[in-house]
């Protein structure tokens, strides 16, 4: 056996946090620390959280046939949508220490917002690769060109129509070229499976409510869903959107300091550049690792309000946009 | 052929029960400290080249830090997506409280 290098590989890629340690901003030692799993503090909020659903759910019951319909379907579609944050957390497989519950709670969120679990891992993948690289970063959101582009992001039309699009196309057997580059060749057989289940699954849902005569699923699902997405999409933005398109995690990421509900809601994930630097820190470990970081990430103290007031500043020309792309600066992360 | 050993790392160095990057030449490896004894890999992914040292490690199986794909540390075996080819392993043992992989 000898020492020589893989030829398919390249050196040891430097990631966030072989960089993050290297310039002293937090040691070995307290990175295993911060590593350390459990299932308890996710199933402890998860106790709250089928409580939460069940809750907001009950308000559009209370609200039937009155004008409150509307506004309790916005809230529980605010909750529902935050699966995503749950789904983001096991995809990473650090809400729960047993790795098959994160598995089982994952496709159960992708089950509810419509987002195969197996197939958003491996984009997710490529996001934390090439984060904000332009032509690279699989889950870019750039940032607008104007005011009517702002809206119409997070409007979530656009969304809705690439994720139709994407689940249909891949129940029909069919994967881009683009993604075939971040889904293995053994893997594509299971994501187009698991695309056919999900149709499945939904077909089902709707036979189902036309037998049983049921609207319950447009009300209490479909419809919250649908309403509450824009709210999803005007906090995913958050995350990267308006920060320099470079290869620095320091920069191209901004966390945001919200309130306890928002953080309940999104597991945590307002802290976005110290995910991004230590994508396997469990969620509750988090602001442990914010408070660890601080000074060395960009965080953004007002919250996502803050950041859509860095966002809309930039599209109405107050400030310079940062959109300038130096994909140059990937080296070997291009591999 | 008498198998040639070379020392890697003293025992007493490793970080108990974790794994612990140790370069070697223009190499880096890595010394797991596993529950089944010790065992020594190249340090890169298979997936995308991330130092795995830096990884969550569990006692039996190495998480990659960067994309949380999951291999045996014992065998090196790809346990979880997005790995799929198996890690590197080099013949290893414990002689006199040193560690030390036959090349």
């Amino acid at each position: 056996m000898s020492l020589t290098t893989n030829a398919s590989l390249p050196a040891t890629v430097q990631t966030p946090i072989t960089q993050a340690m290297a310039e002293g901003a937090l040691t070995r030692k307290e990175l295993k620390a911060l590593m350390q799993r459990s299932d308890k503090p996710a199933i402890m909020r998860l106790l709250v959280w089928f409580c939460l659903v069940a809750t907001t759910g009950y308000l559009i019951w209370l609200a039937y046939d009155s004008v409150w319909l509307l506004p309790a379907m916005f809230i529980h579609g605010i909750v529902l949508v935050h699966h995503f944050s749950l789904q983001h957390e096991c995809c990473h497989y650090t809400a729960f220490k047993t790795r098959w519950l994160n598995d089982i709670v994952g496709n159960f969120c992708g089950l509810v917002i419509m987002l195969p679990n197996r197939f958003f891992r491996y984009e997710h993948c490529d996001h934390h690769t090439f984060t904000q690289l332009k032509g690279k970063d699989t889950e870019m959101i750039e940032l607008p060109e104007n005011l009517a582009g702002y809206f119409w992001y997070i409007s979530s039309i656009p969304y809705w129509k690439a994720k139709l699009n994407e689940l249909w196309r891949h129940s029909l057997g069919n994967l881009t070229p683009g993604e075939k580059k971040f889904v293995p060749k053994e893997e594509r057989k299971t994501v187009i499976l698991e695309a056919r289940l999900m149709v499945l699954f939904y077909c089902v849902v709707i036979v189902v409510s036309v037998l049983l005569q049921s609207t319950a699923a447009i009300w209490y699902w479909f419809l919250p869903v649908v309403l509450g997405e824009p709210v999803m999409r005007a906090i995913r933005m958050t995350e990267h959107v308006g920060r320099p398109m470079v290869y620095d995690m320091k920069t191209n990421t901004r966390s945001n300091i919200v309130s306890l509900p928002w953080r309940f809601l999104c597991w945590n994930m307002n802290y976005h550049a110290e995910h991004h630097y230590a994508s396997s820190v469990p969620f509750h470990a988090l602001p442990a690792l914010n408070r660890k970081l601080d000074g060395y990430v960009h965080v953004e103290k007002r919250g996502y309000v803050g950041a859509h007031a860095d966002i809309l500043s930039q599209l109405l020309g107050r400030v310079a946009r940062q959109n300038t792309s130096t994909i140059d600066q990937t080296n070997n992360r291009d591999s | 052929m008498d198998e040639h050993w070379q020392d890697l790392i003293s025992q007493d160095e490793l970080e108990a029960g974790d794994v612990t990057p140790v370069p070697f030449g223009k190499t880096l490896l890595a010394v797991y400290d596993t529950v089944d004894g010790i065992f020594v890999s190249d340090a890169r992914c298979t997936h995308a080249g991330a130092n795995l040292c830096d990884g969550y490690f569990d006692g039996k199986f190495i998480e990659c830090p960067l994309h949380q794909g999951l291999f045996d540390a014992r065998t090196g075996i790809a346990k979880a997506a997005p790995v799929t080819r198996p890690l590197k392993m080099f013949k290893a043992r414990v002689h006199n409280r040193m560690v030390q992989i036959s090349l």
